[in-house]
């Protein structure tokens, strides 16, 4: 689905990009000498235009090198992916909104009773214990607070 | 004789009661997260990390190193009984010890590495006892041009003999510097990088890129090939145990050789890693039972296993006496000591023995503990791995997020750790090298410090690099090094047609 190559160019390009706009970020500090010595902006413009020229090799390399004509990705292993970090994305903007102990529950649930297939009782089951076990660990074992979102009504 | 009354010292601080518990859960949190496929010994430490913030230092150290060689020895259970490798550093065991295992002699393959794993353990730390106060002398007469030298070194070691492709290693190291110089500026209070983003003020935070990039990363790779466990069931049977002991002194010269390279590449920032494949490597080449290797040699498990460990172990002797990590964990553990307020280098030998040398003395007690423990809980360790992996995987999940929130409380951290771990994925799947960033995030600061001050000091002239020979000497190694793939090749081809 996606060869080694194609991956190897755009990530190297990418890498580009990100020094460029470090180096260009860099700037706007002062990139020379002033009296007090190199200003704030000098390091990081060198890292950056190190890191251009870096990735401007990585994408000639990308494109020559023979052995990256193989697939990286196929497509099963992409829908494995997908399978598994959308849920993730899905799990961080719950936790957002709903506080990180529900959002663990929705997820454990979600995942084990829909992807997972597992039983139902089962799949609630470890999304009631899990977040309950996270409470007492984390908020009375070593007196961390986590986001709660709407459960901190119950002033925990 | 200084060195070992310092250590004496060190014992009266780890063995208390409070120390050796922490010592007991460390390692058995450690294998823990050795075993799990997604959390290994640097992500393992971050997740402890921020839980130790309110902790008395000592304790928080003894707390994240017991980690540390838990993981180390978690890791290689896996590779063993499971074929897969809990670490990247236990790698090299799979090639030898799960073919052991196959053959029934799983407890023999497990003695064979815990034995050999505790030896080159033990060996790191005698090298770290004995040339500590050595290296801190040396280190006392540095000032910012020797530090930066020694950066230097150290990430000139990374391209030259870390293994991975160059570019992708400097690309890599120079991504950790620019997120380093993210947020306040130490020396001109200015706020660099941040693009007005107010999220960006604090900075990038290298616990939440390495619970991303190892974690979140690992776990999206495992996930795409498949994770089919065939694991050996495991009985630790004492008879065993025993037989493998008594033909370990059979392979002195393989242990020997590899904690040497263990000890060489833990020091200079090659890590466990490269370490384990390299004594491997030589095993293969040198060793008189290098006939089996490959097939279910138990040669081929004590040469990976003895310099994995000695490499994690001396990896925190330039981490204490110069503030320069070997290795991705002991990057981590470094980071950790400047957020408890401790200033890594030199001085805190000076300025806290008890830190230092309780830390040296739990060392010795920590892996003789690990090595007990682990050939005691293995059975129960193996079998979390029969937990299917459609829970295990998303507990893992939550665990990291929980981790990554915990390290500053900012909600904003949640998505830099889904970035990182996207990151982490294409980082493994491209062959970029994953420690050199982590390197240089932790210690870019201090890096950039070194060389600010070095010009300030020289009024702008690089040649401040070359004005003493000491500064020379580190300056001149470590373009060797940086030049080291190149003169390699150079050397090799000029002796093919010598040799033809």
């Amino acid at each position: 689905m996606i060869s080694r190559r194609q991956a190897e160019v755009g990530f190297a390009a990418a890498t580009a990009l990100f020094g460029a706009v470090i180096a260009y970020g860099a700037t706007e500090f002062g990139v020379g000498w002033s009296r007090s010595g190199p200003e704030p902006g000098t390091f990081p413009f060198y890292i950056g235009c190190i890191v251009c020229l870096a990735s401007a090799g990585n994408l000639v390399l990308g494109l020559i090198t023979p052995r990256f004509a193989q697939t990286l990705i196929s497509g099963e292993q992409a829908r494995r992916v997908f399978g598994f970090t959308l849920p993730i994305i899905g799990f961080v903007v719950a936790s957002l909104l709903l506080g990180l102990y529900i959002a663990t529950a929705l997820y454990m649930f979600g995942v084990m009773a829909i992807q997972g297939r597992y039983p139902i009782w089962h799949a609630t089951l470890v999304a009631i214990v899990m977040p309950v076990a996270l409470y007492f660990i984390l908020e009375k074992g070593f007196q961390v607070a986590l986001m709660k979102g709407p459960l901190d009504m119950l002033g925990l | 004789m200084e060195n070992l009354g310092s250590l004496f010292h060190g014992f009266s601080v780890a063995i208390t009661p409070l120390h050796i518990g922490l010592m007991i859960v460390g390692v058995l949190l450690g294998i823990l997260v050795g075993v799990l496929p997604g959390l290994g010994a640097p992500n393992g430490v971050s997740l402890l990390l921020p839980l130790t913030f309110t902790m008395d230092p000592v304790s928080a150290i003894i707390l994240l190193t017991s980690m540390y060689w838990g993981a180390l020895f978690g890791g290689s259970t896996t590779s063993i009984l499971f074929n897969i490798p809990g670490e990247p550093s236990s790698v090299a065991t799979t090639f030898d010890g799960y073919p052991l295992a196959q053959k029934g002699r799983a407890t023999e393959a497990l003695s064979f590495a815990f034995l050999s794993a505790g030896f080159g353990a033990l060996v790191g730390v005698l090298v770290i006892t004995l040339l500590s106060g050595w290296v801190q002398r040396f280190a006392l007469k540095f000032s910012s041009p020797e530090f930066f030298a020694v950066y230097f070194l150290a990430f000139a070691s990374f391209v030259g003999l870390g293994g991975a492709p160059i570019l992708k290693t400097i690309v890599s190291i120079g991504i950790g510097f620019a997120l380093a110089a993210v947020g306040m500026d130490s020396v001109s209070g200015s706020l660099r990088l941040t693009f007005g983003f107010d999220q960006m003020i604090a900075g990038v935070s290298f616990l939440v890129a390495v619970i991303g990039l190892f974690g979140l990363g690992e776990l999206i790779l495992t996930i795409e090939e498949g994770l089919h466990l065939k694991g050996i069931v495991a009985k630790v049977r004492i008879g065993d145990v025993w037989r493998a002991a008594k033909e370990m002194p059979r392979h002195w010269a393989t242990l020997i050789r590899s904690a040497l390279v263990g000890v060489w590449m833990g020091i200079t920032p090659g890590g466990p890693t490269a370490a384990s494949f390299m004594s491997y490597g030589l095993g293969k080449r040198f060793s008189k039972f290098r006939a089996g290797y490959g097939k279910g040699e138990p040669d081929g498990i004590i040469a990976p296993e003895t310099a994995d460990h000695s490499a994690g172990t001396s990896a925190m002797l330039p981490m204490l006496a110069l503030g320069i990590p070997g290795s991705a964990t002991a990057a981590v553990m470094l980071g950790g000591l400047m957020i408890w307020g401790l200033n890594p280098g030199p001085m805190l030998f000076v300025e806290r023995p008890d830190f230092v040398w309780g830390l040296i003395a739990s060392m010795y007690l920590g892996n003789v503990l690990a090595v007990v423990l682990v050939l005691t809980t293995v059975p129960l360790f193996a079998s979390i791995l029969r937990i299917p992996f459609a829970i295990i995987g998303p507990a893992i999940v939550v665990i990291c997020f929980i981790g990554a929130y915990t390290v500053g409380s900012r909600p904003f951290d949640l998505w830099l750790a889904v970035v990182f771990g996207a990151l982490g994925y294409l980082f493994k799947k491209l062959d970029y090298p994953i420690a050199p960033l982590i390197l240089a995030m932790v210690i870019g600061d201090k890096a950039e410090d070194a060389f600010r001050q070095s010009l300030i000091m020289s009024r702008g002239s690089m040649a401040i690099f070359w004005s003493n020979p000491l500064v020379s000497t580190l300056m001149a190694l470590g373009i060797v090094l940086l030049a080291w793939p190149v003169l390699a090749k150079g050397v090799s081809a000029m002796r093919r047609p010598a040799a033809s």
